[in-house]
């Protein structure tokens, strides 16, 4: 049976000193050894407090975590000895002062990896991401995409048994995200390293992870948080909506009152042609244009509809021709009350979450 | 004034000014570092009085001092008064609030995320905390020069604690005091060049020094 490098057991997490309610909550989360676990949430979701935990950099106010099988809060050397085998490169990367070389050096200084070393690690890191010769380079001269590449070139020198990424190319071109996309994968697989990164992209998402987790409100969430939309709701008994924007109503089953959240699992979304009898009249059918239409790496195409209320939707690559999908092309998008899920809410009755 | 006793006057105020600077620094940059990295009730306050304490005259800590250090005072048998060592502690007083205004505002100053950054590379709090000093270290090597400029260039602690004695406590300020007392305006005049001189050289041997370094 494969290592567990991060077992989580009632975890609870709220700032320190903070008396609000938990930031973050999880009953139980497993992540294998070399396994590459994808965090997909909004802002705020809990992706960097997640990310902060994994990374022994924030102790869970509840609940058990086992990294490797062993306790890393025994004491503050554990913590510091376990933390020098989860290396975490945050959104927005810092670079010391210094030059590029005195930046990869530090992490292999306080790990008193011998000084022989440090020279063919560092250039091997630097090759790795694109960067050779760049050792004697001024941080401060770095362009932003060279800097997101050092940052992550300081990690990789490390060898760390856990990479932790957090949005690994939210500040960088298009390109050159998929090259930082390709030598993570490559590290993941090559080396064995466990790879945990957040992202706010579905596809990038299910391009590289072996999982996916869902994250929204602190909470882990049984799909994406795309079709994500709030409003205030109200019911006539049977059935209750909320409107995201005048006029524009997302119907859901129950009796629900208040501010809520609700997202719709883009699975549970069926594209139509405009016009199509087959949509028919009932709630939830919304009219739009295909603004985006994106092929993912699990023989599923990502389909942007904008119109009142933008949606993702998910079709099996097979039926984007049968269903006359193409990009700025006139569409139906149409979801039952039943596929509508509410997050996040303090509303008074709860009989339609299903999570 | 003989340059023999010019000599000396230098060097009892490079002594005892280095030494406060140094004491001074190792007190305030720690403080320092506490202030900037957490948050506690009364912290507003604790700044506002080292804020106030920057503006307290030389005299009036030389008078505490003094009062402490005389004869009759509760540490009057250490014999401290009239020595080097008092003037050093004096000094220490004067420009430990300096060094912690100007050292808090160089470290709240680094970038909030170095420290994490280090934490994430696998350092300890406390090699974190190395990370945070060395990346302010132009500013914080600002604050100690501040420091050891405000304690060279002060007369009343002094002249009070050290009591200006010729061969053992007088230094450049109370020389130039002397001097200007006696009448002898020009001799007051080159000897406060001289200590400008002294000042610009030590200023421009630690940036370079550092410079060099980074």
């Amino acid at each position: 049976m494969r290592e567990t490098a991060y077992a989580l057991e009632g975890i609870r997490y709220a700032y320190p000193g903070s008396a609000g309610p938990f930031r973050l909550e999880f009953d139980s989360l497993r992540i294998g050894a070399g396994d590459m676990l994808a965090l997909v949430g909004p802002n705020g979701a809990g992706k960097t407090t997640l990310l902060l935990i994994l990374a022994l950099l924030a102790r869970p106010s509840q609940g058990k975590l086992e990294f490797f099988g062993e306790d890393p809060w025994t004491g503050d050397d554990t913590a510091v000895r376990s933390r020098r085998e989860a290396v975490l490169v945050t959104h927005h990367p810092y670079l010391f002062k210094g030059t590029v070389f005195d930046n990869l050096a530090f992490g292999l200084k306080v790990r008193r990896v011998p000084e022989a070393e440090w020279q063919s690690r560092i250039k091997e890191a630097l090759t790795l991401v694109e960067l050779s010769g760049l050792e004697r380079k001024p941080s401060s001269g770095l362009s932003a995409g060279q800097a997101q590449r050092v940052a992550l070139a300081r990690a990789l020198v490390l060898r760390p048994r856990v990479l932790l990424l957090d949005e690994p190319t939210a500040n960088i071109e298009a390109g050159l995200a998929l090259r930082v996309e390709a030598i993570v994968q490559e590290t993941c697989h090559k080396m064995g390293t466990t790879v945990v990164f957040s992202t706010h992209n579905f596809s990038q998402a299910s391009r590289l992870g072996d999982e996916i987790l869902y994250l929204s409100d602190g909470r882990r969430v049984s799909f994406s948080h795309e079709n994500c939309f709030s409003g205030t709701a109200e019911t006539d008994g049977r059935r209750s909506w909320i409107e995201p924007r005048p006029g524009v109503r997302i119907v859901f089953e129950g009796r629900r009152t208040g501010h809520l959240t609700c997202v719709i699992n883009p699975a549970k979304i069926r594209l139509f042609a405009a016009g199509d009898p087959a949509a028919g009249n009932g709630p939830n059918v919304f009219a739009g244009r295909v603004t985006r239409l994106e092929i993912t790496g699990a023989d599923l195409a990502l389909v942007r509809v904008s119109g009142g209320l933008t949606f993702r939707v998910t079709i099996p690559l097979t039926e984007i021709e049968t269903r006359g999908v193409s990009l700025s092309r006139p569409v139906l998008v149409r979801f039952g009350p039943e596929a509508v899920e509410l997050i996040g809410s303090g509303a008074e009755s709860r009989d339609n979450t299903h999570d | 004034m003989i340059v023999h006793d010019l000599l000396l006057a230098i060097s009892v105020s490079l002594k005892t000014s280095g030494l406060a600077a140094l004491i001074a620094s190792f007190l305030a940059v720690p403080a320092a570092l506490f202030l900037a990295g957490t948050e506690f009730r009364g912290k507003r306050a604790v700044l506002l009085i080292n804020q106030t304490w920057m503006a307290a005259p030389t005299v009036v800590i030389g008078l505490l001092f003094y009062s402490l250090l005389g004869r009759s005072g509760p540490l009057g048998r250490l014999g401290l008064l009239y020595t080097q060592t008092a003037m050093t502690v004096g000094q220490v007083f004067l420009i430990l609030p300096l060094i912690i205004g100007f050292s808090y505002t160089a470290l709240r100053q680094v970038d909030r995320r170095a420290r994490l950054t280090a934490l994430t590379l696998g350092a300890s709090p406390r090699q974190a905390g190395w990370v945070v000093l060395r990346e302010a270290r132009f500013a914080l090597l600002v604050a100690v020069l501040a420091g050891f400029a405000r304690a060279v260039s002060e007369v009343g602690i002094a002249m009070m604690l050290g009591g200006n004695i010729r061969n053992a406590t007088r230094n450049i300020t109370t020389a130039i005091a002397l001097e200007t007392a006696k009448g002898e305006f020009s001799n007051g005049v080159a000897l406060g060049a001289i200590l400008l001189v002294i000042t610009l050289g030590i200023n421009v041997l630690v940036q370079v020094g550092l410079r060099s370094r980074d």
